[in-house]
């Protein structure tokens, strides 16, 4: 008898369960899809205007073909300039963000208020894009690759330190307080226990935001701020759509080898 | 000092000549930074004290952007799920479909959401449907491979089980796969709903509408307070977007 009770009381676990999960899985559909009505008006989304428009966007590639190949010698140096910004503009923030990530862990930062504080100046300069960092930067300090490396940079320390203190936040928490029963200081603590085991960390996201950064410095040139963006743009506002397209193929081109060469250096690290 | 191997010797040079050329290149330097200093001082002190009384006229335009980016995440979710199903060797129905969707998907990504905006700028005209486009387009390209390889990486065990069953490729997907990689994908999902946001306030740039059209006018028509004021409603509407996230990804997880 007891056995046949335990076997409906189970029972009756596994069904009430299913009916929880069945509700929950109806009351997020209904929420989802309010918030999809709400937003598609709100965003004028509206499919036969894209069917509507499609004939133009095909008569716009076909305007694009075929690619102009006689500016390819004039692209690279462009090129160079937005693979260079991407590279220094990962590279500088490295140097902020870390002590930066080192304060706003909760686990290692000095104080909580600093933890606070620190977090904020992430946060901030990781919220605003660096489309409009560069464009507030090319209107004080000019025209130039200067201001996109300087953009790219503000970002990447708001965005690497939020990577890098939530790898040091995740860290062993053993190792620290073994170390910190010893009497070592601060700076032996991160340096001996928690930096050996964020280090692959750090550097896979230093590499995610490497490929990131390269993605984003093609288009700064659209505010000024140079590199192929710039060419881009210049082609756009005057039409000329071969010359468009071929620098579409050459950024799609470069992005892919540098997602390889990521793949790559990231397959070394692990 | 540990003895580097010739190897190491010539890496540590090649580094250092692409660093030295790229600082060349890009004019970079402390001098330059120094001289750019006054000017970024004098532009925080026009952007100080911000135009609070600014800040209600922001609403609208929030809210647009906001709505620009659940529509571009929800769309590009749905839409990334049957794209990475194609993409992942492991589950494709066929390597003749496998290779171009991976191909689709690359391009997808390759281009930056703004130029995607600017190209359908072109098919359906200004305002914040080319945004959401652009945004669905360059999302669906990487959720879709990061999705794909997720897939990729499952056990293959339940799958060739399901396989040896008799179950049909998008079944093996669907139980086998799924249930693995959901975690993963709400995870992306969630990520990506955060960062379409902030594309969106950037694709106002190109007059795809919302608080960042306002934050470019405001910027080149020199009114800076205002365009303080409009960074400072941004910043705060992306906090409380992470708070979000970081809820629901607890819960789901």
């Amino acid at each position: 008898m007891a056995d046949a009770a335990a076997l409906e009381r189970t029972l009756k676990f596994v069904v009430d369960r299913r009916r929880t999960t069945r509700r929950q899985f109806a009351i997020t559909g209904v929420v989802l899809l309010a918030l999809a009505i709400w937003s598609a008006h709100g965003a004028e989304f509206n499919i036969p205007r894209l069917v509507e428009g499609l004939p133009k966007f095909y008569d716009l590639l076909g305007r694009m073909m075929p690619p102009n190949t006689a500016i390819l010698g004039g692209l690279m140096g462009p090129l160079l300039e937005t693979l260079e910004m991407a590279l220094l503009g990962t590279t500088f923030p490295i140097f902020f963000a870390l002590p930066l990530a080192f304060l706003a862990a909760v686990n290692v930062s000095p104080h909580p208020a600093v933890s606070a504080i620190s977090r904020v100046v992430i946060g901030s300069l990781r919220t605003v894009p660096e489309l409009i960092w560069a464009m507030i930067l090319v209107t004080a300090v000019g025209l130039g690759p200067f201001p996109g490396v300087l953009a790219l940079t503000l970002h990447s320390i708001g965005g690497l330190g939020k990577f890098y203190y939530e790898a040091i936040e995740a860290s062993d928490p053993g190792l620290i307080e073994a170390m910190q029963a010893t009497g070592a200081s601060r700076f032996k603590v991160i340096w001996f226990g928690v930096m050996p085991n964020v280090i692959p960390i750090l550097m896979s996201s230093t590499l995610f935001y490497w490929e990131y950064n390269n993605r984003a410095s093609t288009v700064l040139g659209l505010v000024g701020a140079g590199g192929i963006g710039l060419a881009l743009t210049h082609a756009m506002a005057d039409f000329r759509y071969k010359e468009v397209i071929t620098c579409l193929i050459l950024i799609v081109l470069v992005l892919v080898v540098i997602d390889r060469i990521s793949a790559f250096l990231r397959s070394k690290i692990i | 000092m540990p003895k580097m191997s010739a190897m190491q010797m010539a890496v540590a040079g090649i580094v250092a000549l692409i660093y030295w050329k790229a600082l060349d290149d890009t004019n970079v330097s402390i001098e330059e930074l120094v001289r750019g200093l006054p000017a970024i001082g004098e532009l925080l002190r026009q952007m100080f004290p911000p135009d609070w009384s600014y800040a209600l006229q922001l609403g609208r335009p929030v809210i647009e952007t906001l709505q620009i980016g659940i529509i571009a995440s929800i769309i590009a979710a749905i839409l990334s799920l049957p794209m990475a199903f194609l993409a992942a060797k492991n589950v494709s129905p066929h390597p003749a479909i496998y290779m171009p969707v991976r191909l689709i998907l690359t391009v997808c990504r390759g281009v930056s959401e703004l130029i995607w905006a600017l190209l359908f700028v072109v098919a359906v005209g200004l305002g914040p449907f080319a945004g959401v486009i652009a945004l669905i387009i360059y999302c669906v390209g990487v959720i879709g491979k990061l999705l794909a390889e997720a897939v990729e990486a499952v056990d293959p065990g339940p799958l060739e089980a399901m396989a040896a069953a008799g179950a049909s490729r998008w079944k093996v997907f669907l139980y086998g796969a799924w249930p693995q990689v959901m975690p993963l994908y709400l995870t992306y999902c969630l990520y990506y709903w955060d960062h379409n946001t902030r594309q969106a306030v950037v694709l106002g740039f190109v007059g795809a509408g919302g608080v960042g059209y306002t934050l470019f006018f405001n910027i080149s028509t020199y009114y800076f307070e205002k365009a303080m004021m409009a960074m400072i409603v941004l910043i705060a509407m992306i906090v409380v977007i992470d708070r979000i996230c970081l809820y629901l990804r607890k819960k789901i997880i």
